[in-house]
């Protein structure tokens, strides 16, 4: 077991409950074990500049800092990217400047506390991705994912402005993590567009048109899911859906979940009580489960059994396939065709058979 | 403030009348670099804009350029001629997201969030409101961190939504209503007040010390 501290933030604790319960029960299944930071308070999120200055924000931060250092030396992990960004520049900061370091420490002994700057602040998919790593994901996987199509949608905050553990234009950790659960992650353009972040409730004109194009991108792509590792992007994208299709005249109902979610799905644990699958506003469970059983269902099926031509090499296969398939029902054209790859009348009658099956499978699909 | 000597008088005039900037000899417009220094001096991050060279990729890379009259870029050089009341009343100073894509791309690594932040927090304290609704709810969420040290989401909500009085209040709330009875049902928003954390007669203590003084860090 590996510790970490956990800083959940305040949207945990509330909208966004199903992230908090799911990353509590998904966690012994990889070998971590969160200690929450005691009294921890609120980063500040990205709206306090209104009421505060920079210093205030940083001295809310550096509170958390010291707290966590005076118990332990572990790595401060936020599953809240808006927590983790401002949580880590803030800890950037103060190990960059010994003299800001000085000051903040200065207004923290106000209530007895102190920062050294021994701590790193650190997002949960960089603890995935980097400390567990995907061969534990895979091994921890009991139920795959297959045949359930995912949008990893990463957001801004989860890998900007630092790109500590991803690229902060083209991030991949989200879609191994999610390939290594067993899901397919289907391509998503989007992934990086903003949500409207902490506007949407304010700006929710301008908000609005964002999130469709998300939704719209992810939807195109075949997603039956989304998958996101932010309060926030999980809570704009989801629960607005339907004031966007009533202004926007769209018809979104695309269940949008947290990693963790499908991660304690592919561990085995239950997809209530460890998935917190029912706290949902957008139904998602039936929509995970479904594709999850059509997917064994499908694979369940005989295959087709293959075509047995002669000695031919296998080029020489897909030549004769891809000449057959061209001679149509042009009678000397076929003949031709036997008379180069040496067929007899019983090859060509089931290599026609089998390309009239694929046509046909083709159609059905 | 009162106490204006003719010299330090400068970064305080502008807002009681528009200000028209000064015209040279020549007709066209001057630079007035007080506004810069005022910015410099007193803004959150306001060293920043020193770095700028005006290539506009942060003002591309915007989720809400379209929305923009003055993009970042823009204020920028808007600031360096010292259009006072254009910028701080500008309400594009409030549209930021935090998405953080300027900053990653900004060639010269200037912290543009920062200073857009710092300049809507030093508009408001000026006494401009470039976005009223933003404003409020942003209010209610520090008040809240401020007397309990953790967002109380409903709270902050319900503040947020009575902030304009009861009539437009009660509109507002009856447009947001099932977003709030949606979470309820699906156990994401707790009926019970958020208790305020252990420390925060402490935490108080540092806010209100931490008003007073100014940012330490190097630019």
């Amino acid at each position: 077991m590996k510790k970490y501290f956990l800083y959940p933030g305040c949207s945990l604790e509330a909208s966004a409950s199903h992230y908090l319960i799911s990353v509590k029960a998904m966690a012994p299944s990889l070998g971590i074990e969160w200690v929450e930071i005691n009294d921890w308070n609120c980063c500040g999120a990205s709206v306090s500049y209104v009421g505060a200055s920079e210093l205030q924000v940083a001295v809310l931060n550096a509170r958390n800092l010291a707290l966590a250092e005076a118990a332990g030396g572990y790595d401060i992990v936020a599953p809240c990217s808006s927590c983790y960004v401002i949580e880590n520049k803030i800890n950037r900061e103060l190990k960059a400047d010994p003299e800001f370091m000085a000051q903040v420490n200065e207004i923290l002994a106000e209530d007895g506390l102190n920062y050294h700057g021994s701590l790193e602040v650190r997002h949960l998919l960089d603890v995935l991705y980097n400390d567990v790593g995907l061969d534990a994901v895979k091994q921890a996987v009991k139920r795959p994912l297959t045949g359930l199509q995912v949008a990893g949608y990463v957001g801004c905050q989860t890998t900007r402005p630092f790109g500590e553990y991803d690229s902060v234009e083209n991030p991949h950790v989200m879609d191994d993590l999610l390939a290594a659960l067993g899901a397919t992650v289907v391509d998503f353009n989007k992934k990086m567009q903003c949500c409207g972040s902490g506007l949407f409730l304010t700006e929710m004109d301008r908000s609005m048109p964002l999130v469709r194009e998300i939704l719209e991108d992810a939807e195109a792509h075949g997603a039956n899911v989304v998958s996101t590792a932010c309060p926030m992007c999980q809570m704009n994208l989801e629960i607005y859906q339907d004031k966007i299709n009533k202004a926007l005249g769209t018809h979104f109902n695309r269940p949008i979940v947290f990693i963790s979610q499908l991660m304690a799905v592919a561990f085995g644990l239950d997809p209530v009580q460890a998935g917190a699958l029912n706290r949902n506003i957008v139904p998602a469970q039936g929509v995970i489960m479904d594709a999850l059983k059509s997917a064994a269902v499908k694979a369940a099926k005989p295959a087709a059994e293959p075509v047995v031509i002669g000695k031919l090499t296998p080029q020489q296969k897909y030549q004769a396939f891809l000449d057959l398939t061209m001679a149509g029902d042009d009678e000397q054209a076929v003949y031709n065709t036997m008379k180069k790859y040496l067929l007899d009348k019983d090859q060509v009658a089931q290599i026609k058979k089998t390309i009239k099956e694929a046509a046909l499978d083709r159609l059905s699909d | 403030m009162a106490n204006d000597s003719a010299a330090k008088a400068a970064p305080e005039t502008g807002s009681e009348a528009p200000q028209t900037p000064k015209k040279t000899t020549k007709g066209r417009r001057a630079y007035d670099p007080t506004f810069a220094q005022e910015v410099f001096d007193n803004v959150d991050s306001g060293e920043e804009i020193k770095l700028c060279m005006q290539c506009g990729v942060c003002s591309g890379s915007c989720p809400f350029k379209m929305d923009m009259k003055y993009s970042p870029r823009k204020l920028f050089t808007m600031i360096r001629s010292g259009e006072r009341d254009r910028v701080l009343s500008s309400p594009d100073i409030m549209l930021c997201t935090s998405c953080y894509r300027c900053k990653v791309r900004c060639p010269r690594g200037i912290r543009v969030i920062d200073v857009m932040h710092g300049l809507a927090h030093y508009a408001l304290e000026q006494g401009f409101e470039p976005r009223h609704d933003s404003a409020q709810f942003g209010r209610k969420f520090w008040d809240n961190i401020f007397k309990k040290g953790r967002i109380d989401e409903k709270d902050v909500a319900m503040r947020y939504t009575l902030a304009d009085g009861l009539v437009p209040g009660i509109k507002k709330g009856l447009d947001m209503q099932d977003l709030g009875l949606k979470q309820v049902l699906h156990r994401r928003l707790n009926i019970l007040p958020v208790r305020s954390i252990k420390g925060i007669k402490g935490l108080k203590k540092m806010l209100e010390k931490a008003a007073a003084a100014k940012h330490g860090r190097k630019a």
